[in-house]
């Protein structure tokens, strides 16, 4: 009687619907902990700073990358090109930035540059989103490909010196940066103005229209939001890495939209979850540890995550279903 | 104030209301004289359809101005102007002393939309944001936005449940037009408010408040555009009512002056009834024929009744655009549990860019779709059989371009053609005709005309929903919908603009 009537009271003072966006990330979050925690129970010597900094620093260019899918997701697109253009970054960053700074910096603002215009093609051409972006991947893979043709150059040095800074309190070093990507992404999305043009062109773009903000201008802001973030992406890759690789990361550009679903966000747009995003990157990025763990190829880790987003897919269509 | 008390009295008893307003007003308050919104001949085309032809009219600031219409009147399309959202033609508007909108349309002018405008996915307070965010601060804009929600959804609605962090997708309909009232009236610079349809889905109470709040703002000198199919509202809170017909103003009248029945007749207007063809009705209404659909509803009172449709009849279902029709359209076609149907139904789409054509095929692949199960054997087609069945259809209808140009190439008209002739080359036994002449030149009309009249003789069922009242004429029988209810049946003859017009305006008795 006492919990109902709790339960009643809070389900009362919450703003309609937003459990429903909330439960989904929340519940990844829940996933996350527990894969964490079965890791540990498996290999204690992750519970310290450099074991932890082990297991995460492969994930943060993926988390990062994550926001950058969930800013495209929420104005209702989706970008099938993030895999090839952080695998881009990195050449840029293993070479052009490490030997001449300045021409570094100008070809990353180029790049942010060019997402931008690819959105003001998507909206000015009405090309869908996907085949845009499909596009623009192959652009990516060929100047990556004319900057690096083999793996190889070197992380400027102070991305090494990033890459070995140990906070104070042994708080893990990515763990740092993940949540201040993600809180930047989280502010920009649902705090800024910026943010409610953002997710109102996903939701409805003529609520949009009428009232009097730029289709153009919002989506071009937009794509070049999610190029900032795909740039932050392939240096933190960089870091990572120690060198640059095109083709370090394809299969980035699924994982990612399956870290946004599996953080709550949607296919149809409007739907900003910078939170639920960072929990859905790190579950996948830890299943990875798991599946090492337990002896299994690592091979398997596609299929596994495949039926993770197909059973949260599914999951969540039935608790929508019996929650109307 | 006290002027402006001063002239409503005579304002109110004489019918030539633009003269006495302006006489009373030049002697009394100078700045008001000159009309906010002067509307002088606006003719605005939209491809083949002339939206508006030449309208005129003023509207002064602090009245409520009505406006009436019944489909295709040129209501929409006023507002869609008169908010800056569409230029004209020709002709001229100003609001204000502005004579052309801003990017964000005419200054002070803001419009309570039917639906559609509030961005589902976003909060109450970020959907005012993003309409108001010229008058609510940068810094801290999360708490004013919530504040000015908040505000003005109590001083309209006092008794509203709704929270600035709600949801929009998770409000219910009556909740979310709220908002969107709401969302129009925060301006700042407010001087003419717009509202569509406001009160479609409100409750009685939230009427009463909404229609209070619009004499609060009329006190206060605001000009109020109130665009409404209930009469009895709009006769209710309006001092002039203007009635459209066919994209002009028929007739203006003070509120006070005039009655249902008088607005009635003014939409009706001189139109000329061409006698409907008399043997398929003679036949068709004989109910000795086998019964093909029914349709439990309601009538406008509640009482329980049915839609029936018998074999070889031409049912229309006419009224106000979205008063259901498509509804019973859709029950048929899902075939709920509820409703009796034929076995084979075919469907035609109103909307052929959206869900009628598919764009890359040719004539001919466009035409079989529907009766190509019906055409193959095993599983396999059978192509000749399917050509025989193209260039049957395609002589009959004269479809130009024959059965091979590219679908995309044809006219509006013969893209219609195409998406008629699919369904009836189908061996359905019934079709459900989904306003599918909107936009079609008024030969094909004809043409199709015929064909649906010769294929009910030959035993079809045509069920046909219209948003043209003209073209119910070629029904059997026609149901006029109100509110998603049967307001009336028609026979034959009596299928008029007329009729049709006073029906879709019953309301139940005692509301």
């Amino acid at each position: 009687m006492v919990s109902t009537a709790i339960l009643e009271k809070f389900r009362f003072n919450l703003p309609k619907g937003l459990a429903r966006r909330v439960l989904p990330g929340f519940l990844t979050l829940i996933a996350m902990v527990m894969i964490l925690l079965i890791c540990g129970a498996m290999q204690p010597r992750i519970w310290s700073q450099n074991g932890l900094t082990l297991i995460m620093s492969p994930i943060v260019a993926l988390a990062i990358a994550s926001m950058a899918q969930m800013v495209m997701m929420s104005i209702g697109d989706i970008d099938l090109g993030i895999g090839f253009f952080v695998g881009m970054i990195t050449t840029i960053v293993a070479t052009l930035l490490r030997e001449t700074p300045i021409l570094g910096v100008l070809a990353l603002a180029g790049s942010v540059l060019a997402y931008a215009l690819l959105g003001a093609l998507v909206q000015l051409r009405s090309v869908p989103s996907l085949i845009a972006t499909l596009g623009a991947s192959f652009v990516w893979l060929g100047m990556g490909l004319f900057v690096l043709p083999v793996p190889g150059g070197s992380a400027p040095d102070w991305l090494f010196a990033y890459a070995f800074w140990q906070p104070p309190l042994s708080i893990p070093a990515p763990l740092v940066t993940m949540v201040v990507a993600t809180a930047l992404t989280w502010f920009v999305t649902r705090r800024t103005a910026l943010g409610v043009r953002f997710r109102s062109l996903g939701s409805n773009p003529v609520a949009l229209m009428r009232s009097g903000g730029s289709l153009v201008v919002t989506r071009m802001l937009a794509y070049g939001t999610v190029g900032l973030l795909g740039v932050l992406a392939g240096i933190t890759l960089t870091a990572e890495i120690g060198g640059g690789d095109v083709n370090a990361v394809p299969g980035y550009t699924l994982t990612t939209v399956a870290a946004v679903i599996l953080g709550g966000g949607m296919f149809t747009g409007g739907r900003a979850v910078a939170w639920g995003t960072l929990a859905g990157a790190v579950t996948l990025g830890l299943l990875t540890v798991l599946l090492t763990l337990l002896s299994l190829s690592s091979n398997l880790q596609p299929a596994v995550q495949g039926f993770i987003v197909i059973g949260v897919l599914a999951g969540r269509l039935v608790v929508e279903r019996m929650t109307r | 104030m006290c002027p402006r008390q001063r002239w409503r009295g005579p304002f109110l008893q004489n019918g030539d209301i633009a003269v006495v307003l302006t006489k009373t007003i030049s002697k009394t308050n100078t700045a008001a004289r000159e009309p906010l919104v002067q509307v002088r001949r606006v003719v605005k085309t939209y491809g083949p359809t002339k939206a508006l032809s030449g309208v005129t009219l003023d509207v002064h600031a602090g009245e409520v101005f009505g406006v009436v219409g019944h489909n295709g009147a040129g209501k929409s399309t006023l507002m869609r102007v008169l908010s800056g959202l569409d230029g004209v033609d020709s002709g001229s508007v100003q609001i204000g002393g502005a004579t052309r909108p801003s990017g964000r349309g005419f200054p002070g002018v803001r419009m309570a939309y039917q639906e559609g405008s509030l961005a589902q996915e976003l909060t109450v307070y970020e959907n005012i944001y993003l309409s108001s965010k010229n008058w609510i601060a940068d810094r801290r804009w999360h708490g004013a936005a919530s504040r000015r929600a908040a505000a003005r959804l109590d001083e309209i609605f006092p008794d509203h449940a709704i929270k600035p962090a709600d949801y929009v997708d998770d409000l219910t309909l009556a909740d979310r037009q709220m908002v969107e009232i709401s969302r129009a009236t925060i301006a700042d610079d407010l001087s003419v408010l717009i509202l569509d349809e406001p009160t479609e889905s409100l409750s009685g109470s939230a009427v009463d408040h909404l229609y209070d709040y619009v004499r609060k703002l009329r006190s206060s000198n605001h000009a109020i555009i109130l665009v409404s199919h209930r009469l009895k509202e709009i006769l209710s809170v309006c001092d002039r009512v203007v009635v459209m017909k066919d994209g002009a103003v028929v007739s203006t009248h003070a509120a006070a002056s005039v009655t249902e029945q008088d607005l009635f007749l003014a939409m009706g207007g001189e139109v000329v009834i061409e006698k409907p063809v008399q043997g398929t009705s003679q036949a068709a209404t004989d109910s000795a024929r086998p019964i093909s659909i029914k349709v439990p509803m309601a009538t406008v009172d509640g009482a329980a009744t049915q839609i029936v449709a018998h074999k070889g009849e031409v049912i229309g279902l006419a009224g106000i655009a979205g008063q259901g029709q498509e509804k019973v359209l859709d029950r048929l076609w899902r075939r709920n549990g509820d409703v009796q149907v034929s076995a084979a139904l075919a469907y035609v789409p109103g909307d052929r860019q959206r869900s009628g054509i598919l764009p890359i095929w040719d004539v001919a692949r466009n035409l079989t779709i529907t009766a190509l199960p019906s055409l193959g054997k095993n599983g396999i087609r059978q192509v000749d059989k399917e050509n025989a069945l193209v260039t049957k259809w395609v002589d009959q209808l004269k479809i130009r371009g024959g059965s091979s140009a590219a679908i995309t190439g044809l006219s509006g008209g013969n893209q219609q053609k195409v998406i008629v002739a699919r369904a009836f080359a189908s061996d359905a036994d019934t079709i459900l005709l989904d306003d599918p002449f909107r936009g079609v030149d008024v030969h094909t009309k004809v043409e199709l005309y015929q064909l649906i009249k010769s294929e009910a003789r030959k035993g079809r069922t045509i069920v046909w929903y219209s948003s043209e009242n003209s073209e119910m004429q070629h029904c059997d029988r026609a149901y006029v919908l109100r509110a998603d209810r049967i307001a009336g049946e028609l026979h034959g003859t009596d299928i008029t603009d007329e009729r049709i017009i006073s029906l879709s305006f019953v309301e139940a008795r005692g509301s």
